[in-house]
């Protein structure tokens, strides 16, 4: 990162004098406006992100100082910077905390710039709307993704049970793991990772039973049956070895290394559909991608096309209007879209969507593909979750699916305590 | 030296009674403080201003985002009445700084006697035995931790000889803060250190005299070197405890940072930490480290005022 910077300050050296030889043609705002752009992600994703910057102050002007942290410690040094008056003007977003920023004016309504500087004209409309808070657009979401279970074709292939498709179920979840068990390849793979406590696991199961994790006034979208279920069904597939060992799902601890599937320990796992580029670059075997399992056959309405992440501006940035024009410039230029590819999603921007698509490798084809191509799985797409949601997710439905996987508490001790605990959260926030 | 310079200077300067006097404690001290002055202005800035503004957002609903609010006592008393997690956390700090503290002062304490027999290469052993304190606390370590007590670990391949078929020691909920314990202890170097520093103060005559009388190597232990050392246990104790309360790096890498499996290595600083960097529930996170502060507090203020009837001073 340190020499990042350094590049960086070459970088706006030279382009200082780029902006001074355009300066005649270009509007007030964009002379010498240096922005600053915070975002969580890896190398891959900070590499194609500082490709666009560069692209973005060769043809405007202004630099853009990009920083980029984990996920795990991207909330606390933004949240820091916000609270000391110092947020960088271009912040990415999660539709986890857009609600909570929106709501503290630590980001700002971009709504006075559509049209002007924010061109959205072939935007996706769902998108669009992901972005938004009580009426207001503060998010302009980077790609859209659904969440999907990764599949190791290859560890199918060797234990000689049919992989899965987006038509499958529970119930063949159930089978497959059987035949996973009597297979018994590379030291009892088991057929999928312990998802009970995977909090988009829950929620795209409740969604097919007509329910939610939360309703549109942020209150619990289900109730004390469905979790007991819930728990039930997992405590089923685990007693059948469907499913690995609790000792070893609390493994993983949350990196993409750390998981089941990496770690290779099971076939399938639940995750997003933007991440199997991430993935495939860690293991040998190939990978592809189907829905979350089906409640019963031909139900469907799980699944929904997230907006993966946003810019959002920040709301005491100096250079609102600068920080919103890279922002457009991000989601509508052709041949940023061709640096960034699908790593934060597939593209909003219908026209940025066709030029990259042929572009793209197998891995990243076949993530546009599934998000195309849901059908009957894709439901509507929820409210934003309420600013408890991260605790709920961290302090109940991780430690309550642990509990019952060890034996500590049974399913219908664990469905009670995550509804009581979480509406008692739910009610503090 | 201020303290002292104006307690013997005092009543000389009153009798005086001159005009000078201001004049010439500046005289005397303005450059001692202006020397200070780095640090002064670090140590009012950075520690005992956070510290005042913390205590005060203990009181508030502070969340990092809007203006903090008055909320009283309220932190306080959700903290004692209603906060499972709270009551958790506090628990697993405890059964760590019970278990690792005395482990690790009894392991140094045996590292520092085998090194002071006036072995060849002391130097290199005792370097080599310091090392993991410097190592320790470091995210590699903690890492390599995970690896060690996995289930392909290690420790079960060590196990495996004996034909033994050892758990994933370090995501059972029964062992996991145990792997933490063992990492602390393994951590013996400073409290080695200075037990072996303790060990070379005590004369030699003493322990001649007692063979002499036919007093065992253990009565020789137990009668001269232990009353001797008492001081340096004594500060060994107060610091480990310290730094055991405040034990935060390796749970936090460890566990990922969510105290897993089951909370069973939700230290109470990490739940500290998740409060105030996860929730953004500052005003509450700043009611926990106050607790810890008194908590840490009276522990220490319980080892001094105890510290008279077991710790030997006569010199």
């Amino acid at each position: 990162m340190t020499t990042r910077i350094d590049r960086r300050q070459f970088l706006m050296g030279t382009s200082a004098l780029v902006a001074a030889g355009a300066a005649g043609v270009m509007p007030a705002w964009a002379q010498g406006a240096d922005l600053r752009l915070i975002f969580w992600g890896g190398q891959a994703r900070a590499d194609r992100t500082y490709g666009v910057t560069d692209l973005y102050t060769a043809a405007n002007g202004g630099a853009v100082e990009g920083e980029f942290l984990a996920w795990n410690d991207y909330w606390p040094k933004l949240a820091t910077q916000t609270a000391g008056g110092n947020a960088p003007d271009i912040i990415q977003m999660d539709y986890r905390y857009i609600v909570e920023y929106a709501k503290r004016n630590a980001i700002a309504p971009l709504d006075e710039f559509v049209g002007g500087v924010l061109k959205l004209d072939d935007f996706d409309a769902d998108q669009l709307e992901g972005g938004k808070v009580d009426g207001k657009l503060y998010g302009i979401s980077l790609g859209a993704n659904s969440v999907a279970t990764l599949v190791n074709t290859t560890a199918f292939e060797e234990a000689g049970v049919e992989a899965p498709t987006n038509a499958w179920t529970y119930d063949d979840l159930m089978t497959m793991g059987e035949a996973f068990n009597s297979a018994n390849i590379r030291g009892g793979m088991k057929a999928i990772s312990d998802s009970s406590y995977n909090e988009p696991s829950l929620d795209n199961w409740l969604r097919q039973r007509g329910k939610a994790l939360y309703t549109a006034d942020g209150k619990l979208g289900f109730e004390e049956q469905d979790a007991v279920e819930w728990y039930q069904l997992w405590a089923k597939l685990r007693e059948a070895g469907v499913c690995v060992s609790p000792d070893d799902q609390a493994l993983d601890t949350g990196p993409l290394e750390s998981t089941m599937l990496v770690q290779g320990k099971a076939a399938l796992m639940p995750s997003n559909s933007n991440q199997l580029v991430g993935y495939q670059a860690l293991v040998q075997d190939k990978l592809n991608m189907v829905g979350y399992p089906r409640i019963a056959a031909g139900v469907g309405g799980g699944h929904y096309r997230k907006p993966s992440m946003f810019f959002s501006v920040g709301g005491s940035s100096a250079n609102k209007e600068a920080a919103t024009n890279f922002v457009s410039y991000f989601v509508n230029d052709v041949e940023a879209g061709k640096i960034l590819g699908v790593e934060r999603g597939i593209p909003c921007s219908a026209a940025v969507r066709d030029a990259v698509s042929p572009t793209l490798d197998e891995a990243n084809q076949i993530a546009l593909n599934f998000v195309a191509n849901l059908g009957d799985l894709l439901g509507p797409l929820p409210p934003p979750p309420p600013a408890a949601a991260g605790e709920v997710d961290l302090s109940l439905i991780r430690t309550l699916g642990q509990e019952v996987g060890f034996g500590a508490k049974t399913p219908e001790q664990a469905g009670k305590d995550l509804v009581t605990g979480a509406a008692e959260i739910l009610s503090r926030a | 030296m201020t303290a002292r310079s104006l307690e013997s200077g005092a009543p000389a300067r009153e009798r005086a009674a001159s005009p000078s006097l201001w004049a010439r404690i500046w005289q005397n001290d303005a450059p001692g403080y202006l020397f200070l002055l780095p640090w002064l202005i670090g140590f009012f800035g950075l520690t005992i201003g956070p510290i005042i503004s913390s205590l005060y957002l203990s009181f508030t609903d502070f969340d990092l985002l809007t203006d903090p609010n008055w909320v009283g006592a309220s932190n306080y008393v959700r903290m004692f009445t209603n906060d499972p997690k709270f009551l958790a956390s506090m628990r697993v700090t405890m059964v760590f700084v019970i278990f690792s503290v005395p482990l690790k002062l009894a392991f140094a304490l045996a590292v520092a006697m085998l090194l002071n027999r006036g072995m060849r290469g002391l130097p290199l052993y005792r370097a080599l035995f310091y090392l993991p304190s410097l190592l320790g606390a470091s995210v590699a370590i903690a890492i390599l931790w995970r690896q060690i007590f996995a289930r392909e670990g290690l420790v079960n391949d060590f196990l495996s000889i004996f034909g033994i078929v050892g758990p994933s020691w370090i995501s059972t909920p029964q062992y996991s803060l145990w792997t933490i314990i063992i990492l602390a202890v393994w951590q013996f170097g400073s409290p080695m250190i200075i037990f072996l520093a303790g060990l070379r103060q005590i004369p030699q005559d003493m322990y001649e005299a007692a063979s002499l009388d036919g007093a065992s190597k253990w009565r020789q232990f137990v009668k001269i070197t232990l009353p001797l050392l008492t001081p340096v246990v004594f500060f060994n104790a107060i610091i480990q405890t310290i730094e055991a309360f405040k034990s935060f790096t390796p749970a936090f890498i460890i566990s990922g940072g969510t105290g897993n499996p089951i909370n069973s290595t939700l230290f109470y600083t990490l739940y500290l930490y998740q409060e105030a960097f996860g929730f953004f529930r500052m005003g509450y996170a700043s009611a926990l480290a106050w607790v810890l502060l008194a908590l840490v507090g009276l522990f220490t203020a319980f080892s001094f005022l105890t510290s008279k009837y077991w710790v030997h001073y006569d010199d």
